[in-house]
This record gives structure tokens, C-alpha cells and sequence, in this order.
């Protein structure tokens, strides 16, 4: 029997896997094309109604003359202290440019005057710089994770365990970022129906898309968590494989496969 | 390798138990991991570099969305094992996708010819 060449009406007949991957492991990645689905009809939604939007013009952009780590608080400071405002955190930068018509209702934001903020450096002006770290420690966790999976392969318990640890704290590390990165945005006085940088729509977009893969994240890190105690207690060791990792790895890897996409759609575009 | 409590082979393919069944597996190794990584790392640094060093436009915008297809390939060859993978399963959830991206384009479209109902 086991000589036997398995035919192609035997392969689809039942009784065996065509796809030769567990059952649980194809379902992984059905579940996995159909939140694909998801993401890509939050995707086709953001396309459509961005490019309903004129872009902000590029020289309306480089006739603000903002430079790559200038404070542009400071910069925008001296119109708005003449009208009284003198606390050391006031906003400056946003009223300045509504009042100079790049932040209006009309037009799509250009990311580089949103998503220029970066910790402990208040008021300077560092597009990109923070989401493309954000970006280093998805595909950080990534490699970690994948570690992991290759660990299992080999039945190294310890090592799957230590790889795991690395993913769950990168995983953190991001959820640490999108909190603060929603904080920033939300001061500035962004809600779902509200957007001082410009139409609401972006503002709900925002918090609908990041928010969904942030989700998505919490939900891997979850995972991540019970799968690592199951490691440490040798469920899987007695089980006699660690495709569970391989499983949650591939979900894990989703997620920072979905944040390639928002990081271009979103901030690069 | 016996399974502990049911005692029977749960790589055995003659007495296929979807339950239980998992096919064997073997390392294929870090090397190809950490290749993979400092590709998408490269891949990212230069995504960057486009973000300053060029004017914004539809040229750089399709280079971002180029970027984005080679490094999602790289994540879903390597790093979701997909390579390593039948070719039916790879075709099953890599087709669907492909017709999004047509999706994603003919929508700009539509989104575009919206903007001209406004006032």
C-alpha cells in the first residue's frame, strides 16, 4: 500500500490531505484570505475616497519652507503669541497652517505635516521617522517569530520558548508605539468625525484602519501569550510537534504583512 | 513519532485522522530567514529614501506599491513557509489576491470621479 502512487481522483477522493498541511493549518489560512478580504475592502474604501480628495499642492508644502528636524512649534510660535497664547505645549503648527489654507477641508492631508511628531522630541518636525521605526519592530517580531517556527521543526523546546519571549515583547513594543501615535493625534483633536488636519474622513480612516490592524496585533500578542505558556509547560513536547506555533506564527506574519501595506497606503502615499 | 495518549502514527497517511493528522516537518534552517530579513529591511530603508529624496507623484507612488508586492512576497514565501508549500495551496490564496490589487486600482477611479460631484 504504501508504494502505491496516490492518483489524482484518490488525492481529491477524501481520506487523505490534497494540500498535504493539517487540517488546522488550511483553515489558518482561510481564516487568513478572508481577513485579507477584509483588510482589502478597508484598503479599496480608503483608495476611493482619497483620491475623491485633491492632494495638498507641493509648492503650498515647500512654501511653509519646514526643514527636517526644525521645531515647528516654535517656527509658527510668533503669530499665535501675539494673540495671547503663551504655554510652553500650546499648539502652534496646526492653527498656523489652517489658517494658511494647507489644512483645510478641501484637500487630503500630505502625511508629511500629520505623522511628523517622534517621542521626547515635542515640536519637531520628523516625518516618517516614527512609523518606519514601527515598521523595524513588526518585521523584528517577524524574524523572532519565524526563530520560533524553526525551532519547533527541530523540537527545541527552549528555543521555541526564548524565540516566543522576543515576539511577545515586540509585539508590545508596537501596541507601545500605535498607543502613543493614537494619543499624539487624538490631542491634536482627532475623532472619528473630526479632523483639525483637514477633511473627518481621513480621521476616521485613520483610526478605522490602524485601528483594526491594532486589533489585529493585541489579538497575535493574545496568541502569542498562550502559546508561550503552553510551550513552557511541554503541551506540545507531549504532543509530539509544534505546529500550533507554526499556526500562530502564520497569523503573527499576517499582521506585519498587513502593516506593509498600511504603512505605504497611509504614510508613504 | 507515537502520538502519546492515542497511540497511533499521526504522520501515518494510510490511516488519515483529520484530527490528528500533521505531515512531518524539517528545518530548512536560518540562513534563508535572516537573508529574508535584511532584504525587507533593505527594502524598507529604501522606501524611505524614495519618501525624501523624491518629489511626491504617481511615479513614486507605484515604486511604493512595487516595494510593498516584493515585501509582502519575501513575508509570505519565507516567512509564511509558503515556498515550502504544494503549489494548489499557493495558487488557492495567492489568485484571490492578485484580483484585489486590479480591485484596488479600478477603485481610485471611481473614487476620483466622486470628487467630481463636489462643489
Amino acid at each position: 500500500m504504501s508504494t502505491q502512487t496516490i492518483t489524482k481522483s484518490k488525492m481529491w477522493g477524501g481520506g487523505n490531505s490534497p494540500f498535504k498541511v493539517s487540517y488546522g493549518k488550511l483553515m489558518m489560512w482561510i481564516f487568513l484570505l478572508s481577513d485579507a478580504f477584509t483588510f482589502s475592502s478597508l484598503l479599496v474604501g480608503y483608495g476611493a475616497i482619497r483620491y475623491s480628495f485633491p492632494s495638498t499642492p507641493q509648492e503650498q508644502i515647500e512654501g511653509l519652507g519646514l526643514k527636517f528636524g526644525e521645531d515647528v512649534q516654535a517656527k509658527f510660535a510668533d503669530g499665535a503669541a501675539a494673540h495671547g497664547e503663551h504655554a510652553e505645549h500650546a499648539e502652534h503648527f496646526i492653527p498656523a497652517l489652517r489658517e494658511a489654507g494647507v489644512f483645510t477641508e478641501l484637500q487630503w492631508p500630505s502625511p508629511d505635516l500629520v505623522f511628523n511628531h517622534f517621542p521626547f522630541a515635542h515640536g519637531l518636525h520628523l516625518p516618517l521617522i516614527f512609523v518606519s521605526l514601527m515598521t523595524l519592530i513588526l518585521i523584528l517580531s517577524s524574524v523572532t517569530m519565524v526563530l520560533g517556527v524553526e525551532a519547533g521543526q527541530r523540537m527545541d523546546q527552549k528555543g521555541v520558548a526564548k524565540w516566543l519571549f522576543w515576539t511577545i515583547v515586540g509585539g508590545f513594543a508596537f501596541l507601545s508605539c500605535q498607543a502613543w501615535e493614537w494619543t499624539n493625534f487624538i490631542t491634536a483633536g482627532a475623532t472619528p468625525w473630526a479632523n483639525p488636519y483637514g477633511p473627518p474622513t481621513f480621521a476616521a480612516l485613520f483610526f478605522l484602519v490602524t485601528g483594526f490592524h491594532g486589533f489585529h496585533v493585541f489579538s497575535g500578542v493574545v496568541l502569542n501569550v498562550i502559546t508561550y505558556l503552553n510551550v513552557r509547560k511541554g503541551t506540545y513536547e507531549e504532543r509530539g510537534h509544534y505546529e500550533m506555533v507554526e499556526k500562530v506564527g502564520l497569523y503573527w506574519h499576517f499582521v506585519d504583512l498587513v502593516w506593509v501595506f498600511v504603512f505605504t497606503f497611509f504614510y508613504l502615499i | 513519532m507515537a502520538n502519546a495518549n492515542k497511540n497511533i502514527d499521526i504522520h501515518d497517511e494510510e490511516n488519515y485522522d483529520p484530527t490528528v493528522w500533521v505531515p512531518k516537518v524539517h528545518s530548512h534552517g536560518t540562513s534563508d530567514i535572516w537573508k529574508r530579513f535584511w532584504i525587507l529591511l533593505g527594502l524598507t530603508i529604501v522606501d524611505v529614501a524614495f519618501y525624501f529624496m523624491m518629489a511626491p507623484g504617481m511615479l513614486r507612488n507605484f515604486i511604493f506599491i512595487v516595494l510593498g508586492i516584493v515585501k509582502a512576497w519575501f513575508i509570505v514565501g519565507t516567512f509564511m513557509h509558503m515556498k515550502h508549500e504544494k503549489k494548489s495551496l499557493a495558487m488557492m490564496i495567492i489568485l484571490p489576491m492578485i484580483l484585489i490589487i486590479f480591485f484596488i486600482y479600478w477603485m481610485l477611479f471611481e473614487g476620483a470621479f466622486w470628487g467630481t460631484f463636489k462643489i
